[in-house]
């Protein structure tokens, strides 16, 4: 029978702890419950984001028209009303004006009504795409005009057909994936397919089908069904917006796997919170339970009280965070207008209350269980404060830590789908408390023996082993927390190092290839300052340490392989985006035979490290060299990189061209087409500056989705860590009272409590970092699969900030007491 | 569609991307046997000569000098193709090319300029200059004819290939009206880019410059 008047007495008994309870499990369900609406939002969103880059929810592409079987499936599933579908043809062709005095090189786009099932072609004029490309029309991009000297309304030749340009494209969905481009676009209607007489025997034509699903569930099924449809013909590549590989798409995918990843971290981190509470307001209720328990009060009845206790404080708590994630999300639209496309409508979603509640209780039962369990172990002998502490790893300590492993565990599968990845995470999850554990213990062990000099400093350490002290389990749930936060931390400074400063604004959006030595500096004139030049020989590997490149194997490699022709360069110095990642230097002095640097790239593809030998034949000469670093990139920006780089001396005099990279405003690129053009017909310019305005834009608009949720959930973390320290320490204030009455001035007890709360803080901070960085590292390289910056000088400052949190708490929380007379708090113990 | 780490350099000269140079005969086991070669065809050319995606023993280079070495012509012929190459390109390499010291060359250039809109004004004259350069060193100079592809439009097309017979007939040279005769458009044998021949495409362009080869030998040795 719980008894109900024995709850309220508890909690009015112990308000502070109860309070702190409260408040970590509205934080957990604050965080829980916008995340998850936000995520759904988001995530929502970010598909939405993929669909348009690629127009569409299927794309079949081939170099010739779709195989008969394919076309009657798609026709039987058009019958059916299972998809629409619509098609394109991609290919150049040089159009000129009717007059033809002037032409070019442009990028044909044939399409028919429908495209883009997803996006939307966007004109200058603000018309709809559909609209304008009647047949007979041209919508063209406006370096068309500028180069040909064309205006709206003027007739265009291409192939057999004259038709008239109507309008100017602003923007096209699928441009970014489909970049490549060495002449601007021109729209033509499928209508006019026919009388352009472009498409046929002897044309390179990419012929794409694009497909919209009715039912999107059915996607994956179709998709297979159109790719059994192929019969086997490699020519022909079907593909789903969720699979069509692309850059953008694997930052998403990575987004989505931090996100989750933040989501399950914030929950370990309100579950720190709301252990550490509980064990402290039973603590306070220890004297209670002995009493109780000498009265004859049985296990099974005082766990009962408490669990009901726990359950009333946890309802409280989720209340009130689901009061305050409506109260939150008010705000959310405000803080992510234009981050977040109009059509997601941002609000809580019920499967987000239902998931967070659900999970909640689950999280207040998982941590609590230990504390209640342990009153168990509280003895009636505690009435006089000496009792035995008893072993912390019993049987059912080992069931009760094996059941919140699996709750995790299956929390990491709902969210990340992979079993590899939650066992992983599981692992890494143990390992954290374990490392965290051990480093505690040894440290404090440390701390035991060392004997300084300062008094208050040496009393500070005495307070971190007086009886019945909970220093370690503290230093154990500090580290782990921080270290979780240190991590987010890391890991969302190296997403954007990797992926969003790889678009800085002034990035290259002008590229020249073809540029022959005899025209590389009156090219540099006329570009101007600013434009980077990169030496290109062409040559292939041979061999690695004497044994030939076995080609057929090689060219089986799914990824890039050694077979193929390479872009060989020479320079002596690493490019910005570039680091050593084995040798010491680019090249040795100390060797004179020929040297390489060789990309990591390389290495995955076979396997060679510093000091083997690759030899190579570069038009038709033998070169071995040895290889004296390997690079890898800090970014993943459309900046140049080469697998092999070697000295000026290896490769300078070799038949070469140079590649240039610049930065050109968008109104000026017209004119320096054309001036490069007539002076260097043979040069070709590839203009990226759509693409990387887009690709800057995501990166951008991701770049703030990402601090979000890092410093959301660095926020929650920290406001729960707050919330524990602040229970915990009440402990302490015991203490400063004795410290009073035994006629210690103000100044002394605060500074032993200031150091001790310091070396609280920098020990579980130490530990927390040496962690962090090791996990961040592994999430990193193996998670994400990119490179791995420590940020060695910003992590000091988290680790300067987290101590003085922890110092100031500490002492917030005695603070008070100092300026009390010791009675007055005396008088309220004995009256509890 | 795009990979992270293949990226802007690879990307960016997406059809210029892979060649094969030859590799020699296996020679350990033949090298006492066979006859020195009695002259050196260098094939001069971009990625249609590189072999672009097929096997170095496949490209037509390696080809070619197995069917003249089965007809009796101890030739070297050498892959000196170079996938994504323009005519300007080969120009700007025609010195290094004259180092492996050729009786004969197999000069097949300008697709990739055709495949970039460049004026075939500027193909012309490109040609123009290497095959100077070339028979000022006396060399024989086979040249192989080229076709431009049908979306690049007609009037484009006609000035393209206009290139070939004129400069054939202005400097003398062998012409191979089209080098890949038969084997353009048709889908079994070309890759599934549609442009570069597989290794049965490849047979088909051998047997095509053959005999235009044997008229350089021929000429270059007087028999």
């Amino acid at each position: 029978m719980v008894n109900a008047r024995f709850l309220l007495r508890q909690v009015t008994g112990a308000k502070r702890q109860c309070t702190v309870f409260v408040l970590c499990v509205a934080l957990s369900m604050i965080t829980l419950v916008s995340l998850g609406s936000f995520r759904e939002s988001v995530e929502s969103s970010l598909l939405r984001d993929a669909q348009s880059l690629h127009a569409a929810d299927i794309i079949i592409k081939s170099h010739s028209p779709v195989p008969p079987g394919l076309e009657r499936k798609l026709a039987a599933l058009r019958d059916r009303r299972e998809i629409t579908s619509a098609r394109f043809w991609e290919f150049y062709s040089v159009v000129q004006k009717p007059s033809a005095d002037a032409s070019l090189l442009c990028n044909i786009k044939v399409v028919e009504p429908g495209y883009p099932f997803y996006g939307s072609v966007r004109l200058a004029s603000g018309r709809p795409f559909e609209k304008v490309l009647a047949p007979g029309s041209l919508v063209v991009e406006q370096a068309l005009l500028d180069r040909l000297r064309l205006k709206i309304g003027d007739p265009l030749m291409i192939g057999n057909a004259v038709l008239t340009v109507k309008d100017v494209v602003v923007q096209e969905p699928d441009r970014p994936v489909n970049f490549f481009a060495l002449g601007p676009r021109v729209f033509v209607a499928a209508a006019d397919r026919a009388t352009l007489a472009l498409i046929g025997k002897g044309s390179r034509v990419e012929h794409v089908t694009l497909v919209k699903v009715t039912d999107p569930p059915r996607l994956e099924r179709i998709a297979s069904e159109l790719r059994a449809a192929t019969g086997n013909d490699g020519r022909v590549r079907v593909e789903t917006y969720k699979n069509a590989g692309s850059r953008v798409k694997r930052f998403f995918d990575n987004l989505l796997f931090f996100l989750n990843l933040s989501g399950i971290f914030t929950l370990l981190l309100s579950g720190f919170g709301i252990q550490s509470t509980l064990f402290a307001l039973l603590k306070e209720q220890e004297r209670t339970i002995a009493v109780m328990k000498a009265l004859g009060a049985r296990s099974r009845f005082i766990i009962g009280h408490f669990l009901g206790l726990t359950l009333i404080l946890g309802l409280l708590g989720t209340v009130a965070g689901l009061a305050g994630s409506f109260a939150l999300q008010r705000y959310l639209p405000a803080l992510f207008s234009g981050l977040i496309p109009a059509q997601v409508t941002l609000q809580v979603s019920t499967s987000a209350i239902l998931q967070g509640m659900a999970i909640g209780l689950l999280v207040v039962l998982l941590f609590t269980a230990l504390p209640l369990y342990r009153l168990k172990e509280v003895k009636p002998r505690a009435i006089f404060g000496k009792e035995d502490t008893a072993a912390l790893w019993n049987r059912s300590t080992w069931i009760i830590a094996s059941l919140g492993a699996l709750f995790f565990l299956s929390m990491v599968l709902i969210r990340l789908r992979d079993l590899k990845t939650g066992l992983y995470f599981m692992l890494s999850l143990v390992s954290l408390i374990l490392i965290s554990y051990l480093l505690a213990w040894v440290t404090l062990h440390f701390l035991k023996r060392s004997q300084p000099k300062n008094l208050a400093l040496r009393q500070a350490l005495k307070g971190l082993f007086r009886p019945h002290n909970a220093s370690l389990s503290i230093m154990v749930t500090l580290s782990a927390a921080f270290a979780v936060i240190f991590a987010i931390n890391l890991v969302e400074k190296n997403l954007n190092a990797t992926f969003i400063e790889s678009f800085p604004p002034g990035a290259p959006n002008v590229f020249f290839i073809d540029i022959q030595p005899g025209q590389r500096d009156a090219f540099a004139r006329m570009i101007g300052p600013g434009g980077a030049f990169y030496p290109i020989v062409k040559g292939n590997v041979t061999a690695v340490n004497e044994i030939p490149i076995d080609q057929a194997q090689e060219r089986k490699s799914r990824g890039d392989n050694l077979a193929r022709e390479m872009n060989l360069t020479y320079r002596e110095y690493l490019l910005p985006d570039e680091r050593i990642e084995s040798g010491e230097t680019l090249f040795r002095k100390d060797w004179t035979e020929p040297q390489v640097s060789v990309l990591d790239t390389v290495v995955k593809m076979h396997d060679m490290k510093v000091g083997d030998r690759v030899s190579f034949r570069v038009q038709g000469l033998p070169i071995t060299a040895r290889v004296s670093s390997v690079r890898t990139r800090t970014s993943s920006g459309f900046s140049p990189f080469f697998y092999f780089v070697f000295p000026d001396s290896v490769l300078s005099q070799a038949p070469q061209t140079f590649f240039a990279a610049v930065r050109v405003d968008k109104a000026g690129i017209s004119a320096l087409q054309n001036r490069v053009v007539s002076a260097f017909p043979n040069v070709s310019v590839i203009d990226l500056t759509e693409t990387v305005t887009v690709f800057g834009k995501i990166m951008l608009r991701l770049s703030s989705i990402v601090r979000f949720f890092t410093s959301f959930s660095v926020i929650a973390g920290v406001l729960i860590i707050i919330s524990s320290v602040f229970a915990t320490r009440y402990a302490r204030i015991q203490e400063a009272v004795y410290f009073t009455i035994l006629g210690a001035r103000r100044a002394f007890v605060l500074k032993v409590f200031a150091a001790e709360n310091l070396v609280l803080g920098l020990v579980s901070g130490v530990i927390a970092l040496l962690i962090s960085q090791l996990g961040s590292l592994i999430i990193c390289r193996k998670g994400l699969d990119m490179t791995y910056e420590p940020y060695l000088g910003e992590s000091l400052l988290l680790l300067l900030a987290t101590t003085l949190l922890v110092m100031f708490v500490g002492l917030a929380v005695a603070l008070p007491i100092l300026y009390q007379k010791p009675v007055a708090f005396l008088r309220e113990q004995s009256e509890e | 569609m795009f990979n992270l780490r293949f990226f802007t350099i690879t990307i960016l000269f997406a059809f210029l991307l892979v060649s094969c140079q030859k590799e020699k005969e296996p020679a350990a086991v033949n090298a006492t046997e066979k006859p020195a070669p009695r002259g050196t065809i260098v094939a001069f050319g971009d990625s249609l000569t590189a072999g672009y995606g097929v096997p170095e023993t496949d490209a037509y280079p390696a080809q070619l000098e197995r069917r003249l070495n089965q007809a009796g012509y101890k030739w070297r012929v050498v892959n000196a193709g170079i996938s994504g190459e323009t005519s300007t390109g080969a120009l700007a390499r025609v010195e290094w090319i004259l180092k492996l010291a050729p009786d004969i060359v197999v000069l097949e250039t300008g697709a990739n300029d055709g495949l970039r809109g460049q004026p075939p004004e500027l193909t012309r004259k490109n040609i123009e200059r290497i095959v100077t350069a070339l028979q000022a060193k006396n060399v024989v100079v086979v040249l192989a004819g080229m076709q431009m592809l049908t979306n690049m439009g007609s009037p484009y097309r006609d000035k393209f290939v206009a290139i070939y017979p004129r400069v054939a007939k202005e400097r003398k040279l062998i012409l191979v009206p089209f080098f890949l005769d038969k084997v353009a458009g048709e889908e079994n044998l070309n890759l599934s880019d549609g442009i570069h021949p597989n290794p049965q495409g490849y047979a088909i362009v051998t047997e095509t410059i053959f005999p235009y080869v044997l008229q350089a030998i021929k000429l270059k040795t007087g028999s």
